[in-house]
């Protein structure tokens, strides 16, 4: 384990604040638990729970908040300047903050995941949930680890990418889809373990070239930023 | 020994000797500072991007449902329908807005500038949530205002306009609903942490999470927790209080599906009002806690 991963992972866990991510994966099992309880039929809550809160809110909500955290806390504080000035290449820096973003990610989300789908459906669903949702965690991490490097306010770039480009445009124009990391783990996830609670119009073929093509273009654009990296005092 | 040489120039300085204003022009500024800042007005041009990116998504679309109706005769929705219609963007625009109001005060340790003025501990979190309100107000209400206009301008009678107008004015009310129970719930959250970021995603998290378990809850094998579901939730709150309160302008679609409230209306605006004033009875323990620092 490199002394950035380390420096890194200590950033995430070393503050209570980290704390606050546990209530969703906690929510999304609790719910899970009590639609099953109560003897709901799981095509009735599969698509709230596993879909509605699962992939498109848990899963880009924690990679938002944990991918921009990696790299753009350090730099909303300025320690940054510390790793810069060591004499590391620029994707020794990248590398291994990315993989502990998406690493903390896929944990919070992947076991959740596994047991909801655990719940719905069958051994096989839980799994192809949780390995989709890691591969959409790497995806989300490096998308928002490079956006922390392209402007000051990463986060709310991540929401307009969530919010409204996934949440809004996808629903209402379902070409957008073809442009949607969430839909890219649905459709993976369906082919994975075929059932009837998973549903979209994103092709797998798309999906997993598309996938690959987000995490490796975001973390190449990530290395080249932190190439040309000006460090600037606080903006409006 | 050499004479002292220094000399003390009279360089002008003066005592202030015009009015000093009190609590009241401080709460104004405080409001209007905090209006101007929600639209990023007075501020530079990065400052403006995400506020106006909202404000222009929502009145393009107020725009394409004026040409819808004034083209084809299509209502595509009502005065009240606007704010549903809209809920995405109205959390992203508290996501935006909150942390901008409340968090920079609390990093850069400022608080302490403001509470020496004569301002009352609990004058900064009111004029704060005074600000985001009616900034979310207008954001919801502008938009309105324009589908008025143009119907206005397609109708013909006066009556006609006067029977819109009465249509407008519950749609603006139903938006100022919406505006008093998200800015009070945005705000808590955001004055809860220093860093904009962390609260950007708070409020986010919150309010998205809450949206999955009204989906849960209504399909429950209980009538109760399916009428109850709303509740849980924001959006479906404020929704309930508007059907609950202005059934017709809401539900236009008779076949639709509708949430169903059952008897429990009143419940819905009870916990409303509760939600409200318990976010502010905690927004004001968290100032009173901030500004004894």
């Amino acid at each position: 384990m490199s002394t950035v991963s380390w420096i890194t992972a200590r950033g995430l866990f070393g503050r209570r604040r980290f704390l606050l991510l546990l209530p969703l994966p906690v929510l999304l099992v609790a719910l899970a638990v009590l639609s099953r309880a109560l003897g709901v039929p799981p095509t009735d809550w599969g698509p709230p729970v596993l879909v509605g809160l699962g992939l498109a809110v848990v899963l880009p909500v924690v990679a938002l908040i944990v991918g921009t955290g990696v790299l753009g806390a350090e730099i909303d504080d300025g320690t940054v300047v510390h790793v810069l000035t060591t004499p590391l290449p620029r994707w020794q820096i990248v590398l291994p903050k990315l993989a502990v973003a998406a690493g903390v990610t896929a944990a919070t989300v992947v076991v959740p995941l596994f047991a909801a789908g655990l719940l719905a459906d069958s051994v096989r669903l839980g799994l192809a949930l949780a390995g989709a949702a890691a591969a959409g965690a790497l995806a989300y991490s490096a998308l928002f680890l490079a956006a922390s490097l392209l402007t000051r306010r990463p986060v709310l770039l991540g929401l307009v990418y969530v919010l409204i480009w996934e949440g809004l445009l996808g629903n209402v124009i379902t070409g957008t889809r073809v442009l949607s990391i969430q839909h890219y783990v649905i459709a993976v996830a369906d082919r994975l373990a075929p059932t009837n609670l998973l549903e979209t119009t994103v092709s797998v073929p798309l999906a997993v070239t598309m996938t690959v093509l987000v995490s490796v273009g975001f973390t190449l654009l990530a290395v080249d930023r932190l190439r040309s990296f000006s460090v600037a005092g606080e903006t409006s | 020994m050499p004479e002292p040489t220094g000399v003390i120039h009279d360089i002008g300085y003066q005592r202030y000797t015009g009015p000093r204003l009190g609590r009241r022009p401080v709460f104004g500024a405080l409001y209007l500072h905090g209006v101007r800042t929600a639209f990023g007005l007075g501020r530079s041009a990065k400052a403006k991007i995400f506020p106006w990116l909202v404000v222009g998504i929502v009145l393009m679309v107020a725009v394409a449902a004026t040409a819808m109706r004034a083209q084809f005769g299509q209502v595509v929705m009502t005065y009240a329908q606007f704010a549903d219609a809209m809920s995405w963007l109205v959390i992203f625009f508290v996501a935006v807005v909150a942390p901008e109001l409340v968090s920079r005060d609390l990093r850069s340790g400022v608080l302490p500038l403001y509470f020496s003025r004569p301002l009352p501990r609990s004058d900064y979190p009111v004029a704060k949530l005074l600000a985001l309100v009616t900034a979310l107000w207008l954001l919801l209400g502008a938009p309105q205002l324009l589908m008025f206009l143009g119907a206005a301008f397609t109708l013909d009678g006066l009556g006609a306009v006067w029977d819109e107008l009465l249509d407008l004015l519950p749609g603006l009310l139903y938006a100022g609903m919406w505006a008093v129970i998200f800015a009070s719930v945005g705000l808590l959250i955001a004055s809860l942490t220093g860093k904009r970021a962390f609260a950007a995603g708070g409020i986010v998290a919150v309010f998205l999470m809450t949206t999955p378990i009204v989906g849960t809850l209504s399909i429950l094998p209980s009538q109760t927790a399916n009428q109850l579901a709303g509740v849980a939730s924001p959006p479906t709150l404020v929704q309930g209080v508007g059907i609950w309160t202005m059934r017709d302008l809401l539900i236009t679609d008779p076949d639709g599906v509708a949430p169903d409230l059952g008897p429990y209306g009143p419940v819905y605006g009870l916990v409303a009002v509760a939600l409200v004033a318990a976010c502010v009875a905690l927004l004001l323990a968290r100032y009173r806690k901030v500004a004894a620092r």
